[in-house]
């Protein structure tokens, strides 16, 4: 997909927390016009994160609500807590085969 | 190297040593056109009496839209997992011999393979089943996407249906 920046784009700084990675795939790569996003994170869950990205990134918003978040390599459900330094990723729909 | 399959079901005859491993094609993603041939002789098998070889190619027609070409994307490290993981699972439920699965990233032109899913077993009802049983899962939920790119040369990422609670439903 070389029409997606590779450069991580940065959102606005907050007072909390340290920031956490998000990785970006195919449909949401090209919505974001980044493959990796930087939230400001002071804990919380999978449900917390949806809120705050639908928020920071409202281009996001449909494409989320279909959308799997996978947490340390796992897909992760709504109340499963994000530990600070995890990877997380967005996972739009799939269409592999 | 990927863990060993799963002992095949009870019909199968002890194997012996000789002939290529059924671990030697497991699963992975490929950068360039995919040898259906040698996917399929990795998993031969002397109990095996089935061997099933599926190729998914890149269609260049679906109803009147023409397509040029699909350029496939993947969360490699997680994909890589569930596919071996769904490998396992579909050898010990259709007791195969071997299993395969390699699937390719990039550009993918009409009449080329996207996806190759090879599987042996004792009988070919266990290989048939086990390939399409596998391909349906990779489908499904599986950390892969296509840009598929039309006879004009727009590009469209598709992201068919609701992936939200898959964890749920696995």
């Amino acid at each position: 997909m070389s029409s997606v920046p590779t450069m991580a784009d940065r959102l606005p700084p907050s007072a909390a927390g340290s920031p956490l990675a998000v990785i970006l795939f195919a449909g949401m790569a090209e919505i974001v016009g980044a493959r990796r996003l930087e939230m400001p994170w002071d804990g919380g869950t999978v449900a917390d994160l949806r809120r705050e990205l639908a928020a920071a990134r409202p281009a996001l918003g449909p494409l989320l609500a279909r959308s799997a978040v996978c947490v340390a390599g796992r897909y992760a459900a709504d109340h499963v807590t994000i530990a600070g330094g995890v990877e997380v990723a967005l996972i739009p729909p799939v269409s592999g085969g | 190297m990927p863990a060993p399959l799963p002992t095949a079901s009870s019909s199968a005859a002890p194997v012996p040593a000789p002939g290529p491993s059924p671990d030697a094609g497991a699963c992975r993603f490929v950068h360039g056109p995919i040898d259906g041939a040698a996917i399929l002789a990795a998993v031969a098998a002397p109990a095996a009496g089935g061997n099933v070889l599926f190729l998914g190619t890149t269609r260049g027609v679906t109803a009147d839209v023409t397509t040029r070409s699909l350029d496939y994307e993947a969360h490699e490290t997680v994909a890589v997992a569930m596919l071996d993981g769904l490998r396992a699972e579909a050898a010990a439920r259709f007791g195969l011999c071997g299993c395969a699965i390699v699937h390719r990233l990039g550009r993918v032109v009409v009449g080329e393979a996207s996806i190759a899913i090879a599987a042996s077993a004792p009988h070919r009802r266990e290989a048939f089943a086990a390939t399409e049983w596998l391909l349906e899962r990779v489908k499904a939920a599986v950390p892969i996407w296509k840009c598929e790119e039309d006879g004009e040369g727009r590009r469209t990422w598709v992201h068919p249906g609701d992936l939200r609670g898959i964890e749920e439903r696995r």
